[in-house]
């Protein structure tokens, strides 16, 4: 088993990367792997709710986050510097997430086996 | 001397990913290093397509990772889904899916997420491009 944080950096809709590497999320934790999540950048803006991804034309892997826990990927960070730049408020996040300070990510970072970009 | 798994997430062409992700595996062979498995996902899928024809002054990425893989015998994995989604197919796939033509060339095979997953249980280091 290694630990792996999975990190999104990309908005919803534009693009494909947080699908897929939510697909690698997922597959990483059913395989026993110890995975851990990070959001930061654009991609917190994942976390609101009543998001209609279909009307952009894709498919609603947003409202799979919801079923992290279920996967076992309980570490879920969300970081605080880039919810305040996109104007992001603690009640808004639509799953449960832990805010932290961006020195927690790099903490998360350095203690991981292996980090992934999507 | 590491054992490398090498991710490739970067298009045959647009990205210099793909180019990127090729010199290290030079490098890192050259320096006695292992690399394990070359996994292609999310847009690194296109760099399997052996309809791929860039013109002759141009670097064929394709070809290149042909012949890493035939000369140090080094397995070059296709994400079976990302690459369907991208229209990169295998014989099998085509016929599979009921599709005309495919273009995935033999020395790229296809697997699940699972193998890169295995592969970096495997590994020293995984290495993304």
């Amino acid at each position: 088993m290694k630990s792996l944080v999975i990190i999104f950096r990309h908005a919803p809709l534009g693009t494909t990367s947080t699908r897929e590497g939510l697909d690698f999320a997922m597959l990483s934790a059913s395989f026993e792997q110890q995975v851990s999540i990070v959001f930061t950048n654009e991609a917190v803006l994942h976390l609101l709710a009543g998001q209609a991804p279909e009307q952009a034309g894709s498919k609603d892997y947003v409202s799979a986050f919801k079923a992290l826990s279920l996967y076992d990927i309980d570490t879920v960070l969300v970081c605080a510097e880039s919810m305040t730049t996109l104007g992001l408020q603690a009640d808004e996040l639509s799953i449960s997430a832990t805010i932290v300070a961006p020195q927690a990510i790099t903490d998360a970072l350095q203690a991981a086996d292996e980090v992934l970009v999507f | 001397m590491s054992k490398f798994i090498i991710q490739v997430n970067g298009s045959v062409y647009g990205s210099t990913a793909s180019f990127r992700a090729l010199s290290f595996c030079q490098s890192a062979l050259a320096n006695g290093h292992q690399i394990i498995n070359v996994f292609f996902y999310q847009d690194g899928v296109t760099n399997s397509s052996a309809l791929t024809c860039p013109a002759s002054d141009e670097i064929d990425m394709h070809s290149n990772w042909q012949s890493l893989s035939l000369q140090y015998a080094i397995p070059l994995t296709n994400c079976v889904s990302a690459a369907l989604r991208r229209g990169v197919l295998s014989p099998q796939d085509a016929t599979e899916n009921g599709k005309p033509q495919w273009n995935s060339s033999d020395a790229f095979t296809m697997g699940g997420l699972g193998e890169l997953v295995v592969g970096i249980e495997h590994a020293d280091r995984l290495i993304s491009f």
